[in-house]
């Protein structure tokens, strides 16, 4: 069923528990299958003759692949590996929840997974500088997008954004785990990026930095610029004085890590520096940088929205035992996950946003 | 659960009435999850391709009035409840050996307040206690249960076994950190035990239900002491000639001193424990130690530590040592760092006073090791008393039998031989992992007459005998 890697990992992962007080959706619903050891198990089972069956291709989406048990192990073993492969699994057999095979039908059919196709941020002509705006951010939360790009504009940053940006595979990806599908997505996307000469990627969704920067080169597929993620290269600019802040934020503010740039990129400093620099006063929620636990993301919020709403709730609980008022986020996915349940009397706030706000 | 026609199902609706149809399952992958718990046995069963233990309806609860409604249900239809935790235990205490219904208490974590006046926490028993320990490091304060288990168990897993961390020798053992509980007795009342842990109103409840591992009720709350982060908490390491020379500053320390850590290993682990920790063999007996507390104090017994090791015919190893396998003590229990099948292996924890604990060991060692050719034996002492001490006895065999009648009818014999030795000896049966299913047949050995008292307990809260059947010896 699954390669001899996963298996292993699996086979080590099915009688360990000591990643499992980090799981996301498992604090949420309190389900022992929610557990990386429990999807383990199972899969072991299947392996020694249990029949893989709908309840289990179900388990396997209740994972929202934010890699905390992967960071958590001190052996290397990664949970997200088995998954994965256990979702293709259930794709092939056709075993798949009904609200996952109609997000696979959308991406199909639309190109996203939200059934519209991606709104045109395209600039044209070549530049030296490429934006990838990625999917969430260009439909979902197009604020994120025009802030990106404004504040290109007023750094005078010669950039071009595609006219028609294909999907990194990044959703496909984890939907349906590593399968051909994906890997042609990702060469069409890496051809779309590497015809353009751009020599840097900026990534504003961090998911996407992801999959380019670790599956694309596994796959044989190279991009000829370097990927940097969006926080990374507006904090650069802000430290090289290109970008110049006029008017200060106000407000006690904690930053929301997102799960890749918190686990994947180990990316702490740039946007709490940027936060800081536009006047915010920033304290910590218990859980951050690497520790941060997941809000959800828009993957998941599209075929499992309930349990993504009480996730991303759980993220402003961890918020609300602090001082801030404000949480700044700068990933498109965990604006639209935590959007829907602030608390009252707090404020979610887009870091790129309130930076441009801020920038003449 | 297997009534007649749609009786099942009747059952399941009243189930569903009292959580939410989403808190009652009956899927493959919920049943299968609850078969394998951390016991050697149910991981065997489960490695050679057979079917563990199923629950017929797992329901998860997201209240004490609902746990309460849920045991009224059960008594009135005479259906066993087997209640799971973190299911980490390595007794295989939370396993539904009887079938019926799984409660699982993970949705009750909610923490439920912080008294900064009183230095107490209190939230639901479903909490893996790790969330609760970080509830707690938040305001600047922490539980002090820092066992190996942390990130697995629950509130009520560590009250239902008894459970113990690395810093006990300093802080007590969960029953000595646990000021009150709220529990659900098996006819569906909520009690409360007394607010304050110290009284003269009679015995003293919360130690009928610590350690009664889900066979009198259900552990639905519970309130912890809290103690401040200690000024400083430095580390020592020592090398003793043989575990009798260690075992005797050991007691020495403990009768004048009040060390959080002490682990002092047999020559056996020795080698291993050293290797592990800074990659050189050494031999002799090991003993790694941590005080803390206000620097001033910690500084004079470290003084008095050293004068009593060095007395003992103790080789002072400085920090580093103790450092290393403080660093390192969660590292231990990841796989490929822990033993894992297809070696049989298991923790026959003992604790003594110490007259007695010496004599236990080389008995316990003496029997494992020429009944049982090709087993090793392996032991340290980490959790101290004024006293005596515990002792953390191993067995581990690297090729367990490949059939799993006989796998398991070797795993039963060790444990009986092992734990019959440390009995005879003046041992008792466990320290700190509770008994569960794997030791439950030999309570009665160990507590003779006196086991009437917890049968009489059983039988006037459980006349029905619902509550984790085949537990406990009860």
């Amino acid at each position: 069923m699954m390669s001899q890697l996963a298996d292993k990992h699996a086979d080590k992962c099915r009688f360990c528990w000591m990643c499992r007080h980090l799981c996301p959706v498992q604090l949420q619903t309190g389900k022992e299958v929610n557990t990386p050891r429990a999807k383990a198990l199972l899969l072991s089972m299947v392996r020694r003759g249990k029949v893989y069956d709908e309840s289990m291709a179900e388990v396997m989406y209740e994972c929202l692949l934010c890699d905390a048990c992967t960071d958590n192990c001190a052996t290397g073993y990664q949970p997200p590996l088995y998954i994965r492969e256990a979702r293709t699994e259930a794709i092939l057999n056709d075993l798949a929840p009904k609200a996952v095979s109609e997000v696979l039908d959308r991406i199909e059919q639309t190109g996203t997974i939200y059934g519209t196709e991606k709104k045109s941020y395209g600039k044209t002509g070549k530049a030296e500088t490429l934006v990838y705006l990625g999917e969430v951010a260009a439909v979902a939360v197009p604020g994120m997008a025009k802030a990106l790009l404004s504040l290109l504009d007023k750094a005078g940053v010669s950039y071009t954004v595609l006219e028609q940006e294909p999907a990194s595979g990044v959703m496909l990806g984890d939907l349906t785990g590593y399968v051909e599908e994906v890997r042609q997505q990702a060469e069409i996307c890496a051809g779309a990026i590497n015809g353009t000469e751009a020599k840097e990627i900026v990534v504003l969704d961090s998911y996407d930095a992801e999959i380019m920067v670790q599956k694309y080169p596994e796959w044989g597929i190279g991009l000829k610029g370097t990927v940097v993620t969006a926080t990374a290269y507006i904090r650069r600019l802000l430290k090289d004085g290109r970008l110049k802040i006029a008017r200060k934020a106000e407000g006690c503010a904690v930053y929301h890590d997102d799960d890749r740039l918190a686990r994947t990129f180990q990316e702490f400093t740039e946007a709490r520096d940027i936060a800081r620099e536009l006047g915010y006063e920033l304290v910590e929620m218990f859980h951050h940088e690497r520790l941060a636990k997941s809000c959800g993301t828009s993957l998941a919020k599209a075929y499992m929205p309930e349990l993504v709403k009480r996730i991303a709730a759980g993220r402003w609980e961890d918020m609300l035992r602090t001082k801030a008022e404000i949480m700044l986020t700068a990933s498109p996915q965990a604006y639209e996950c935590l959007a829907e349940t602030v608390p009252e009397g707090r404020k979610l706030v887009d870091l790129f946003e309130a930076l441009d706000g801020g920038c003449v | 659960m297997k009534g007649k026609s749609f009786m099942s199902d009747m059952i399941r609706f009243e189930l569903e009435d009292v959580v939410g149809r989403e808190n009652v399952s009956t899927t493959e992958a919920e049943r299968a999850t609850y078969s394998v718990d951390y016991f050697w046995i149910s991981r065997m069963w489960e490695d050679r391709g057979a079917e563990g233990p199923m629950a017929d309806v797992i329901v998860r609860p997201g209240s004490s009035e609902e746990v309460s409604r849920i045991l009224k249900i059960a008594n009135y239809y005479k259906l066993p409840v087997h209640t799971w935790g973190g299911g980490s235990g390595s007794q295989g205490g939370a396993l539904p050996m009887a079938g019926g219904i799984l409660l699982d208490m993970k949705r009750m974590n909610h923490l439920i307040s912080i008294d900064e006046n009183a230095h107490s926490i209190t939230a639901e028993a479903g909490m893996i206690f790790q969330q609760l320990e970080w509830y707690a490091n938040e305001r600047g304060y922490s539980c002090m249960h820092i066992p190996s288990c942390l990130t697995c168990g629950t509130i009520g897993g560590a009250l239902g076994h008894r459970g113990v961390g690395i810093l006990s020798s300093r802080y007590g053992k969960i029953d000595d950190m646990c000021m009150s509980m709220e529990v659900v007795l098996p006819n569906g009342d909520i009690m409360n035990t007394l607010p304050v842990p110290k009284h003269a109103a009679g015995p003293d409840l919360n130690q009928i239900f610590i350690g009664s591992e889900g066979t009198l009720g259900v552990i639905t709350k519970a309130t912890f002491r809290l103690f401040e982060q200690p000024e400083c908490r430095r580390h020592r390491g020592f090398m003793f000639p043989d575990l009798t020379a260690g075992l005797e500053a050991g007691r020495d320390i403990m009768q004048k001193c009040q060390p959080s850590i002490m682990r002092l290993f047999d020559e056996a682990e020795t080698v291993s424990i050293i290797k592990k920790i800074i990659g050189v063999e050494e031999r002799g007996s090991f003993m790694n130690l941590t005080l803390e507390g206000i620097a001033k104090i910690v500084d004079i017994e470290m003084e008095m530590v050293i004068d009593i090791c060095v007395r003992h015919g103790g080789r002072d190893m400085g920090s580093e040592y103790g450092e290393k396998w403080y660093e390192n003590r969660i590292t231990f229990f990841y796989p490929d760092h822990i033993m894992d099948i297809p070696q049989m292996f298991g923790t026959m924890d003992t604790v003594a006073d110490f007259s007695h604990v010496e004599k236990i060991y080389w008995a316990m060692k003496n029997a494992i090791e020429s009944n049982f050719p090709g087993v090793r034996f392996i032991a340290h002492c980490s959790h101290w008393y004024g006293w005596g001490t515990m002792i953390y006895d191993r067995f581990i065999m690297d090729d367990s039998p490949e059939d799993r009648e006989e796998a398991l009818r070797l795993h039963n014999q060790i444990w009986n031989t092992g734990v019959r030795a440390a009995m005879e000896n003046g041992g008792v049966i466990n320290d700190h992992h509770g008994i569960g299913l794997k030791l439950a047949r030999l309570m009665k050995e160990q507590y003779g007459p006196a086991f009437q008292v917890m049968e009489g307990l059983k039988k006037a809260l459980d006349p029905n005998g619902i509550m984790n059947p085949y537990k406990l010896g009860l």
